[in-house]
C-alpha cells in the first residue's frame, strides 16, 4: 500500500506548489511536473484559440496505437490469409468489427485533424519566432509538415492491408504515380513494390512500414514537436501575453535562476542567466497541474467518445478479395487523395509528383518566405488581411472550378493530339499545371498590391485550402465510371461491386 | 599542462586518427549499402512473363480478354495480335468497349476503320482499336506483346517482356 502510494506520488502531482522554488523541487519528485511547465497562460488554455486540435490529433494517434496493436494479434500479412483474417476480425472475433471500424475512423479523423491543426497554426501566425532568442517555432512548423506527410503515409500503407479490391486498386493507382517520375520512376516503383506487381513482397513491406517504421518515426517526431513547444515558451499566443503584461521588477522573481528552472518554464532563457522576465502571474495563468492536465484528460475522453460513436454508426467496408484482372469502375483512392487523383487525371507527373512535391516544399518554406513579424498568435484581425483572405478563397474557388471545367470540356489530348507528339507538351499544357501557375501568380499579385508577404501568404494559403476542398468534393461525389463528370442532379450509373 | 609529445608519438597518433576516420568512412556506407541492397529482390515469385494462352482456333473473332494475365488477344481471321490491358497512365486494367457504329478515324497518320476501343475506368483514358492513346491522361498507347506459336503443341505463347510494333500480326 505504501509502495503504491509512493508510486502514485511520483507520477502525479499531489500538491500545488506555493512558489516557483517549491515547483522547482517538484521536477525531481513528480513525473507530470517533469513533462509540463509550472504555469500555463489562460490564453494558451483557451478552447477558442487553438481548439486543442494538436491534442486531439495526439489523442487519435494514441487510440490508433492501442486498436492497432490489438488488430495485430489477428491480422496475418500474407496474400493467402490477409483477406480471410480481416473476415475473421469482422465476423468471428468479439468486438472485432468495432475495433476495425474504430481504427479506420480514427485514421480518417487523424488525417483531417492534422490538416485542421496546420490550418489553425497558419492562420494564427504561429509559425514565427517570438521575442525569445531561443525560440524555434519555424523549425517546429517544419516538424509539423513532416508529421503531416508521415500521417498520410501511415494511412496509405494501412490501405493495402485488407487485401480486398478497394485496397488493391487504390495502391495500384497510388504506386503507379511513382512511375511518372522521369528516369528513376520505374525503379522506384519496383523498390516500393518489391517486384513488378503488387504481391507478397508489397504486402509485407507495407505491413512493416505501417506497424513499425512509420509509427516509430511519427512517435519520435511528435515527442520532438511537443518538446519544442516547451522550449519555445509555450504556444505562440504567449507572445500576446508578453505584450499585455507590464514588466515585472527583476527582484520580484523568486528563485528562478538556473537552467533547470528555465527548462521547467519557471523562467525562460538560454543559459543560467535569466534573459527574460517572468510574465505569468496569478491573473493571467493557472497551474498546469491540475488545470491543464484536467483539460487534456477531458480532450482525450471526448476524442475516444466521439470516435467510438462514429465507429458504431459507420462501418469499415470490405469488398471482394483482391483480383488483379478486374478493375472496379471507378477505382478511387482514399478521400484525402481524391483531390490529387483529380489532378492526376490531367497529368500523372504534374498531379502526382510535381504538385505534391511543390506543396510539401512550399509548406516547409513558409516560415522563411514570410519573415515579417506581424501579430504572432492572433487570428487575422486587420481589415486588409480579412479582405485578402476572403478574396484568396474566392480566387481558389474560381480558378479550381475553371481548371476542372477546362479539363472536362476541353481535354488537351483530343484538342492538341494532332499538333503535339511528345508527352512533355501534355504535361505542360493541362489544367493542373495551369492551376499551379495561377496560384503562384496570385501570390505575387497580392504581394505587389498589398506590399505584405504575410497577407499574400494568407491569401495563397486560403486559396490552397479551398482548392483542396473543391477537388476533394469533385473527386468524391462528381466523378463516376470511367472518371466521367456528373452533376449532383445527374444519376451516376452504378457498376456492380463484388463483395 | 599537456606533456610534449615526441615526434614519433605524434606521427603514430595522427596515423591512428586517420585510420579511424578512414574506417568509419568505409564502414558506414558499407553498412547502409547492405541494408539498402537487401531490399531489392533477386528472385521474383511472380507469374512468368511468357505464358501459353490456348489454341488459335479457340479464340473468337475480335477481342478476347485473358483476365488472369491482363492481355487482349485480338483475332482477325487467321491473324492474331496481343495487346496489353494495363493502362499506361497508372496501371488500371482497361476495358474493351464496342462502338455503336463503325467509325473512320485518323491514327498515326493512317486512316483506320474502328468498331471498338479500350477505356480505362480510373481516369478515363481512351485507346483506339490499335492501342493508340487518343484521349485522357495516358502518356502512350497500349503496347503490343510478342506472340508466337509453341512448337510442341501449337498453342499461342505471349511474351509480356517483349513489345512489338503495333501492326505486327501473327499469321496462323
Amino acid at each position: 500500500m505504501q509502495l503504491i502510494r509512493s508510486l502514485i506520488n511520483q507520477i502525479s502531482w499531489p500538491w500545488r506548489p506555493e512558489s516557483n522554488r517549491e515547483a522547482g523541487d517538484a521536477v525531481v519528485k513528480s513525473f507530470l511536473h517533469h513533462w509540463f511547465p509550472h504555469r500555463v497562460s489562460l490564453r494558451s488554455m483557451s478552447w477558442g484559440y487553438s481548439f486543442w486540435l494538436g491534442t486531439i490529433t495526439a489523442a487519435l494517434f494514441f487510440i490508433l496505437c492501442v486498436t492497432g496493436v490489438i488488430l495485430m494479434f489477428f491480422y496475418v500479412p500474407s496474400v493467402e490469409r490477409a483477406y480471410w483474417s480481416i473476415k475473421d476480425i469482422e465476423y468471428v472475433i468479439s468486438f472485432g468489427a468495432l475495433l476495425r471500424s474504430l481504427h479506420r475512423i480514427t485514421a480518417h479523423l487523424m488525417v483531417a485533424l492534422v490538416f485542421l491543426h496546420m490550418f489553425r497554426v497558419f492562420f494564427t501566425n504561429a509559425y514565427k519566432n517570438g521575442s525569445h532568442p531561443a525560440s524555434g517555432r519555424r523549425f517546429n512548423w517544419v516538424l509539423g509538415v513532416v508529421l503531416l506527410v508521415v500521417t498520410l503515409l501511415l494511412s496509405f500503407t494501412g490501405y493495402l492491408l485488407p487485401w480486398d479490391q478497394l485496397a488493391y486498386w487504390a495502391i495500384t493507382v497510388g504506386t503507379s504515380i511513382a512511375s511518372a517520375v522521369p528516369v528513376v520512376g520505374e525503379s522506384t516503383r519496383e523498390f516500393i513494390l518489391g517486384g513488378t506487381i503488387i504481391g507478397q513482397n508489397t504486402l509485407i513491406r507495407f505491413y512493416v512500414l505501417h506497424v513499425f517504421f512509420l509509427p516509430l518515426v511519427a512517435a519520435l517526431a511528435m515527442i520532438w514537436h511537443f518538446w519544442r513547444i516547451r522550449k519555445d515558451g509555450g504556444l505562440a499566443v504567449i507572445e500576446r501575453v508578453k505584450e499585455e503584461t507590464p514588466p515585472v521588477e527583476k527582484n520580484d522573481i523568486t528563485g528562478a535562476g538556473s537552467k533547470s528552472y528555465a527548462l521547467m518554464g519557471v523562467a525562460s532563457g538560454t543559459s543560467v542567466h535569466i534573459v527574460e522576465r517572468q510574465k505569468l502571474t496569478t491573473e493571467n495563468s493557472v497551474s498546469s497541474s491540475p488545470d491543464m492536465v484536467r483539460r487534456i484528460i477531458i480532450v482525450l475522453f471526448l476524442t475516444v467518445m466521439v470516435s467510438t460513436v462514429l465507429s458504431i454508426i459507420t462501418h469499415a467496408p470490405l469488398e471482394g478479395l483482391a483480383n488483379p484482372s478486374v478493375t472496379p469502375n471507378p477505382a478511387k483512392a482514399p478521400w484525402y487523395f481524391l483531390g490529387l487523383q483529380e489532378l492526376v487525371g490531367y497529368s500523372a507527373f504534374v498531379g502526382g509528383v510535381l504538385i505534391p512535391g511543390l506543396v510539401v516544399l512550399g509548406l516547409m518554406l513558409i516560415p522563411w518566405v514570410d519573415r515579417s513579424g506581424g501579430k504572432i498568435g492572433h487570428w487575422p484581425t486587420e481589415k486588409s488581411e480579412k479582405k485578402w483572405l476572403a478574396l484568396g478563397g474566392l480566387a481558389g474557388l474560381a480558378l479550381t472550378c475553371l481548371a476542372v471545367f477546362i479539363g472536362v470540356n476541353f481535354p488537351s489530348r483530343e484538342l492538341l493530339g494532332n499538333i503535339f507528339e511528345h508527352q512533355f507538351w501534355f504535361d505542360l499544357l493541362n489544367p493542373a499545371s495551369g492551376l499551379q501557375i495561377a496560384f503562384i501568380l496570385w501570390f505575387f499579385l497580392v504581394r505587389k498590391l498589398t506590399r505584405s508577404t504575410r497577407t499574400a501568404s494568407l491569401s495563397l494559403f486560403t486559396a490552397f485550402v479551398v482548392a483542396f476542398i473543391v477537388l476533394t468534393i469533385i473527386g468524391t461525389w462528381l466523378r463516376g465510371p470511367n472518371w466521367d463528370f456528373f452533376w449532383p442532379w445527374q444519376i451516376i450509373p452504378v457498376t456492380p461491386v463484388i463483395y | 599542462m599537456t606533456p610534449e609529445l615526441k615526434t614519433a608519438d605524434r606521427g603514430r597518433r595522427s596515423f591512428l586518427g586517420k585510420m579511424t576516420l578512414a574506417f568509419f568512412l568505409i564502414a558506414l556506407p558499407s553498412q547502409a549499402w547492405i541494408y539498402f541492397r537487401s531490399l531489392f529482390p533477386n528472385v521474383l515469385y511472380e507469374p512468368p512473363k511468357k505464358f501459353k494462352v490456348g489454341m488459335p482456333q479457340e479464340f473468337s473473332e475480335g477481342v478476347n480478354f485473358i483476365d488472369s494475365q491482363g492481355v487482349f488477344i485480338i483475332r482477325e481471321g487467321q491473324q492474331f495480335a496481343c495487346v496489353s490491358a494495363r493502362c499506361t497512365h497508372l496501371g488500371c486494367t482497361v476495358k474493351h468497349a464496342s462502338l455503336d457504329h463503325e467509325q473512320t478515324v485518323r491514327s498515326g497518320g493512317k486512316e483506320l476503320t474502328v468498331t471498338y476501343e479500350f477505356r480505362c475506368p480510373c481516369h478515363g483514358s481512351k485507346f483506339r482499336q490499335n492501342g493508340a492513346a487518343y484521349s485522357g491522361p495516358a502518356p502512350s498507347g497500349l503496347p503490343w506483346h510478342k506472340l508466337e506459336v509453341a512448337p510442341e503443341d501449337g498453342q499461342l505463347v505471349v511474351d509480356k517482356s517483349q513489345t512489338v510494333r503495333s501492326d505486327v500480326k501473327l499469321l496462323v
